[in-house]
């Protein structure tokens, strides 16, 4: 383990400096992605997808299409809507890596999850 | 208490046993429907008014919301469709012990309220699912009202679970 770790160490400045030198054609290939927006669809006391996998920066909406109103409440504290009303929506940007289950607190039964790598 | 839980759960079963030998049309689906959830938006009002438990008063403003929210989509569906709501024995059987239940927990106050409204709204969610998956869902004609009554079933299944978890935490 500790061999092959210090050979990535070596490694990654070298892949690096051939990308640099490959020109600036290349360098904008490997430029960092945009953030993206993801929708999540809440609807029927279900989020959808239930469970989101996301890149750090990107953002997510929350689009309630049910009857009455929902939130989007992180169990850890990391995000709250607070009350989205029916036909309304919450756009959150997610900076930090990490698994976050989250539910409705209006609704026991809703549960979701977003992680962000 | 017990006399309102067994009133509410025998006029509720209504629901299930008259559409069992007939089903119910479209216009007397949304009698049902819409007088099923204005009973329970009025003994939600009773409850944020009334109950003493902060779960119990909430989970009465929810049932206020969500119910007024279904209702709502229920009358613009109806209205759409040009169907008028046609009372029956079942939204009949609903009203009356939706009055009931409402006269039987206005001479309540307290920790006895708070058991007496969650007891009944426990075996009412039993009742309007039985009804939703025995009768009303299959019975629909329209598809509009079918999808809204698939739409709001799993509103019934929360709000159950629910209203079991604060029965539990009530002491039964």
């Amino acid at each position: 383990m500790r061999a092959g770790a210090s050979g990535f160490k070596v490694l990654f400045p070298a892949a690096l400096a051939c990308a640099a030198l490959s020109g600036p054609m290349r360098v904008q290939v490997d430029a960092a992605p945009k953030p993206a927006v993801h929708e999540v669809a809440i609807e029927g006391l279900s989020f959808h997808p239930e469970t989101l996998v996301v890149a750090a920066g990107d953002t997510i909406l929350w689009v309630n299409k049910d009857l009455f109103p929902h939130t989007v409440t992180a169990d850890a504290g990391a995000f709250d809507s607070h009350e989205i009303a029916a036909g309304r929506s919450w756009r959150y940007t997610a900076a930090r890596k990490g698994t976050y289950p989250y539910r409705c607190t209006l609704h026991p039964t809703m549960h979701g999850e977003l992680r962000v790598k | 208490m017990k006399t309102a839980g067994v009133f509410a759960a025998s006029a509720l079963l209504l629901i299930a046993t008259t559409a069992a030998a007939r089903s119910p049309n479209d216009a007397q689906i949304a009698a049902i429907v819409v007088t099923a959830n204005q009973v329970d938006i009025d003994a939600g009002k009773l409850a944020e008014s009334r109950g003493t438990k902060v779960d119990v008063k909430s989970f009465g403003r929810r049932m206020v919301a969500d119910h007024s929210g279904v209702n709502k989509a229920a009358v613009d569906l109806v209205t759409k469709l040009k169907v008028t709501p046609e009372s029956n024995a079942t939204s009949d059987s609903l009203k009356a012990g939706g009055e009931e239940n409402l006269a039987h927990l206005k001479g309540l106050t307290g920790a006895a309220f708070d058991k007496a409204y969650i007891d009944h709204e426990v075996a009412y969610h039993e009742q309007v699912l039985a009804a939703l998956d025995k009768t009303l869902i299959p019975s629909a004609k329209n598809p509009e009202l079918k999808a809204l009554l698939v739409k709001v079933r799993p509103a019934f299944v929360d709000h159950l679970e629910h209203a079991r978890k604060i029965q539990a935490s009530l002491g039964g």
